[in-house]
């Protein structure tokens, strides 16, 4: 059984956002990454990251 | 002749009304998903009916889970596009076609320049992006209703002028048109919209189903049209399969036989009156007294759905017809879906033809980030170590539910994370 696909995560803080991208690249289907500015909370910028498997645009 | 126009005016007059009426509603449904299939193997999505009232910027409300879509899709051809919520205007064509002739912003953005080119001039596409669509085949049917039909008039009038009970044939999309705007541009726009209307989208914000089933999960989506395509005019060429669909009775008419070039003289003037009916039984009620030919030269009437339909050729066996639209009209689109979050947020853009064709992009539900954890930041640098990543891999595979790795670093999982580090980090030593 393969692992299933990595989920979006919300709420990402811009100081993780590579670690979560890095994270998500591992599966070596995700060929795309779409981070989407979300908030900024408490003067940290928050992101949505986006893993996806076929061209999104 | 003159018994065999009127034969054909008798027949054309009354087949606008016996093609859609006598229809029986599931040959309607039938009309719209063969026609949006053709038009979705060109990876366009599909519009029914034609409109000219579509353009990039529109913003639909979807309300159907995007399983149901798919389902939706799959089952009728096309997506119904009901809920207009807005029309963006965003600035950026003047930038994106940077050169192109009568290309800019503001109230002369594409396709107004286009559409109405000044206060008495006729639209003028001829400077619009231009786009080909292949040429598609289709059988067509008297009695069995349209195997492929088509929101165009030709096929039935060509299949009345045939006289046959069904014919196969093919239909041209020509003078098709495009244009659009780059997806980054309608991206700044649509989320700057979500944000000024934000109490207006939060009484869509996705609903979790209930415990006693009275309601489902649901969630909406903004479905953002940053690419359309038109097509002005559409040839139709038919071919009768059979002999002809009328008995041997007398007076009973024989087939057309328009193409005699043995007499060019006549074969020029029997086009010519079949022309002048063609228009003048299409052309509305209250246009249909006006003249419409001047010599040899044939005026055709504007129809009623805004278009002219013209002969092109005929035999006994096939016959050619060039229809017209007033006015290009847009058949596909392609678009982004925007899901509608908790308080009327806007995520992430995902390709509405990519959705519906089953290539999610995007895997399962959005979890939130909980942080990198004590063990997160444990495991993080030791899956970059020899085969941990392959190791880790085996052990969420067998024991930790098959869950991405990204899901499980810094998603809800601490207790998985807890154990990782039990079994594989701490556990060897």
């Amino acid at each position: 059984m393969a692992l299933q696909p990595p989920s979006p995560q919300s709420n990402v803080p811009r100081n993780d956002v590579a670690n979560v991208v890095d994270a998500m690249l591992l599966d070596s289907r995700v060929k795309w990454v779409g981070i989407v500015y979300e908030a900024t909370v408490g003067g940290l910028d928050q992101f949505d990251v986006t893993p996806y498997i076929v061209d999104p645009t | 002749m003159i018994s065999r126009i009127r034969f054909l005016l008798l027949v054309v007059s009354v087949l606008s009304g016996c093609a859609t009426q006598k229809m029986s509603g599931d040959q309607l449904a039938r009309v719209a998903k063969d026609w949006s299939l053709s038009i979705r193997a060109s990876q366009v999505i599909p519009v029914y009916p034609l409109t000219e009232d579509l353009q990039p910027g529109d913003v639909f409300l979807v309300q159907t889970p995007v399983e149901e879509q798919v389902k939706m899709y799959l089952a009728k051809g096309f997506l119904p596009l009901e809920n207009l919520v807005t029309r963006l205007s965003p600035s950026g064509y003047g930038r994106f076609y940077r050169g192109w002739p009568l290309v800019a912003d503001g109230d002369n953005a594409p396709p107004r320049a286009w559409q109405f080119p000044g206060p008495d001039a006729d639209s003028n596409f001829s400077g619009a992006p231009i786009a080909a669509f292949p040429t598609y085949n289709f059988s067509v049917s008297r009695s069995g209703g349209l195997n492929m039909a088509i929101p165009v008039q030709s096929v039935p009038v060509g299949l009345n002028l045939l006289d046959g009970a069904s014919a196969n044939g093919t239909i041209t999309l020509k003078d098709a048109f495009t244009y659009a705007l780059p997806a980054r541009t309608m991206f700044d726009a649509i989320h700057q919209w979500c944000r000024d209307n934000a109490d207006y989208l939060s009484q869509y914000e996705p609903t979790e189903p209930k415990a006693d089933k009275k309601s489902v999960a649901n969630k909406f989506y903004l479905r953002v049209i940053n690419r359309v395509y038109l097509v002005k005019t559409v040839d139709v060429s038919l071919f009768s399969n059979h002999a002809f669909g009328g008995g041997g009775s007398a007076g009973v008419p024989q087939p057309l036989q328009l193409l005699n070039i043995a007499n060019a003289t006549e074969a020029a003037r029997q086009f010519s009156a079949v022309n002048e009916i063609l228009s003048n039984a299409m052309a509305p009620a209250t246009k249909s007294a006006a003249p419409v030919a001047t010599g040899e030269e044939t005026v055709p009437h504007p129809l009623a759905v805004g278009g002219t339909v013209k002969l092109a050729m005929a035999t006994s066996r096939s016959v050619s017809l060039v229809e017209t639209f007033r006015r290009p009209l847009v058949i596909g689109y392609l678009a982004s879906d925007y899901a509608i979050e908790a308080r009327g947020k806007c995520a992430a853009p995902v390709s509405t033809m990519s959705v519906l064709e089953r290539h999610n992009p995007a895997a399962g539900k959005t979890i939130e980030y909980l942080g990198c954890d004590e063990n997160c930041q444990r495991i993080r640098p030791w899956i970059k170590q020899g085969t941990n990543l392959q190791k880790l891999g085996s052990w969420l595979e067998t024991k930790g539910g098959a869950i991405a790795i990204a899901d499980f670093l810094t998603g809800d999982y601490a207790g998985l994370r807890q154990r990782v580090v039990s079994d594989l980090i701490e556990a060897p030593q």
